[in-house]
């Protein structure tokens, strides 16, 4: 009797690991920057992350401070890609090489801004968070530069103002309090080791499947 | 006796065969409730609306609340894969050779997060309070009114910073504290201290995970999908949540309000005088079929019950599409003829009634 329990358990395990044997670790294939994704971008050469927060500058526009900052887990460093103002962007849809994108802080709604006002530390070109719930001005767009034709999440890109075609660098220097230990973030004229960034930590939405057509007949 | 345990050992052969034939032959389609022909949205669909009802922790009175959410799990892996799904249509489960891509807790979490059920599903644990999370991420999502009437879901990729065991220790729930230090007797001198407890080492590794965020008919705008755990992590604590809101795009043909449709149609002068007959294509490609043979004023509205949004709480119920008309003139200039061919058809008294046409408005 004990063997035919035994013989039971020996079938039911034996095709349970016949149903679940060759465990395959799940890759994501899709390795894209979509639009409507969410991503923290991380200055390669500079190892700091795009980050902003409540906090204005002191000089300049006055408008909100955009830094680089080391920690990895801040909420505040994630910014939403988007399309330009009017401009179709699908949800899911990979972003382009040179398609013009704005880049919109998830905590506070502002947009990654740029403009001729100088930057606190540097005197380079002050880089700030502006308008009210994703929406702000002409000076909000950016272009997308990387090699290739699709924005590769594991690839460095720059990114390239739109109406003062300057990049978005980091070069290293550092603020005092109360945001100590930030590095300043600016736009400058050149393309350097400066101003690549890559898409870290995120939300990354796939493209969808159109909803399904019914035809169902009326009676 | 040998025959009597002969006897009882074909009993046992057709006991054990049958549970074999059972074990190798589960009805998925039957488990999830769905047709043969469903698509991969109505399996997701189905899935997740069984696992809220099947999960262990909702049926802690259940002893066999574990394996039908097994089996719920295993339906749902085969059926959602292409390929394991033409096996199983083919060879029955039986035919099932490849393996799985994550165990049952990787697909319910897929569609709820981490922590889906931990704390109920809604965080209301009572070491709740003390424990500290991280940030919550709030993503807005954009769905088109196509995906409200019809549902879908979305594919998100999560990458996320976890908080790892590492060698060594850290310093943790550093605080202030005034120190008394005796200096002479009599004399004290009180300072401040910063002290810190020592706790495990941790640093941050970046794993990565789908996630399934189904677009529910009827979804209202505004609406959040939770996903528990999923949010920053905190070196002290548990992770924030993620959480989509829905945000309803505008429709360049229909209105939304509530469950009901708004729509325009400007018609024909002569359409609106004889009559016409027309289609218009609904969300999902239906035909909405519109007859008229009496006249059809200006701001006329017709109106189509069943036509609407699928009710967010009971998919059966349908709002109304309402249909307004507006009446194009045509671009001529009658000659004196005509004049008197439109008198004589109509038939019509002049009016020519004055007031004030903007009371209130």
């Amino acid at each position: 009797m004990v063997l035919i329990y035994a013989l039971r358990g020996f079938i039911k395990s034996f095709l349970v690991v016949l149903l679940w044997s060759n465990c395959e670790g799940r890759e994501s294939e899709f390795n894209y920057v979509t639009c409507g994704s969410l991503v923290k971008l991380l200055n390669t050469r500079h190892n700091v992350r795009l980050h902003s927060h409540d906090v204005k500058y002191g000089s300049g526009s006055g408008q909100q401070s955009v830094t680089g900052v080391e920690s990895a887990d801040d909420a505040n460093s994630y910014w939403r890609i988007r399309g330009k103002p009017n401009g179709t962007c699908q949800r899911g849809v990979p972003i382009q090489c040179g398609q013009a994108i704005r880049i919109t802080h998830m905590t506070t709604g502002r947009n990654l801004h740029t403009h001729h006002f100088s930057s606190p530390l540097s005197n380079n070109q002050e880089v700030s968070a502006f308008g009210e719930n994703g929406e702000g001005d002409d000076l909000d767009v950016w272009r997308v530069q990387c090699d290739g034709s699709i924005w590769e999440r594991d690839k460095m890109v720059r990114f390239k103002h739109v109406g003062t075609d300057a990049f978005l660098s980091v070069t290293g220097e550092q603020y005092g309090n109360p945001i100590r230990g930030q590095r300043e973030v600016h736009g400058m004229g050149t393309a350097n080791h400066n101003n690549y960034w890559k898409a870290m930590e995120g939300v990354f939405i796939q493209p969808s499947q159109e909803p399904l057509r019914h035809h169902h007949e009326e009676l | 006796m040998a025959v009597k345990g002969m006897n009882l050992w074909s009993v046992c052969c057709l006991v054990l065969y049958f549970v074999a034939a059972v074990l190798a032959g589960r009805d998925f389609y039957k488990i999830l409730g769905v047709s043969k022909s469903a698509s991969v949205r109505d399996i997701k669909k189905a899935y997740r609306k069984l696992a809220l009802q099947l999960h262990p922790d909702r049926n802690p009175d259940d002893p066999t609340a574990a394996d039908k959410f097994a089996d719920l799990g295993s339906a749902y892996e085969v059926l959602s894969d292409e390929g394991k799904r033409k096996q199983y249509d083919a060879y029955g489960e039986d035919g099932l050779k490849e393996g799985h891509h994550g165990s049952h807790s990787d697909i319910f979490s897929s569609f709820f997060g981490d922590f889906g059920f931990t704390f109920g599903g809604n965080r209301q644990g009572q070491q709740d309070r003390n424990i500290p999370r991280g940030n919550d991420i709030v993503l807005d999502l954009e769905v088109t009114l196509e995906e409200v009437y019809s549902g879908n879901f979305v594919e998100v990729v999560r990458n996320k910073p976890v908080a790892k065991e590492a060698p060594g220790k850290r310093k943790c729930n550093c605080r202030q504290e005034m120190r008394t230090t005796q200096l002479g007797p009599g004399r004290f001198q009180m300072s401040q201290e910063v002290v810190c407890d020592e706790c495990p080492n941790i640093k941050l590794v970046n794993e990565e995970r789908t996630l399934e965020v189904e677009i529910e008919q009827g979804v209202r705008d505004e609406t959040e999908y939770p996903f528990i755990g999923e949010g920053e992590p905190h070196i002290d604590g548990e992770p924030g949540d993620l959480r989509f809101r829905i945000k309803v795009m505008k429709h360049p043909v229909f209105e939304r309000r509530g469950d009901d449709l708004y729509t325009n149609v400007t018609i024909s002068l002569v359409e609106a005088l004889v009559g016409f007959e027309m289609d218009i294509t609904h969300l999902d490609g239906h035909k909405v079929h519109i007859v008229r043979d009496k006249i059809t004023k200006p701001g006329a509205r017709l109106w189509k019950k069943g036509e609407g949004l699928p009710n967010f709480d009971n998919n059966n119920i349908r709002g109304s599409l309402i249909v307004s008309f507006d009446v194009e003139f045509p671009e001529i200039q009658l000659n004196d003829n005509q004049k008197e061919g439109v008198r004589g058809i109509l038939k019509q008294a002049s009016v020519q009634k004055v007031y004030n046409g903007l009371q209130g408005y």
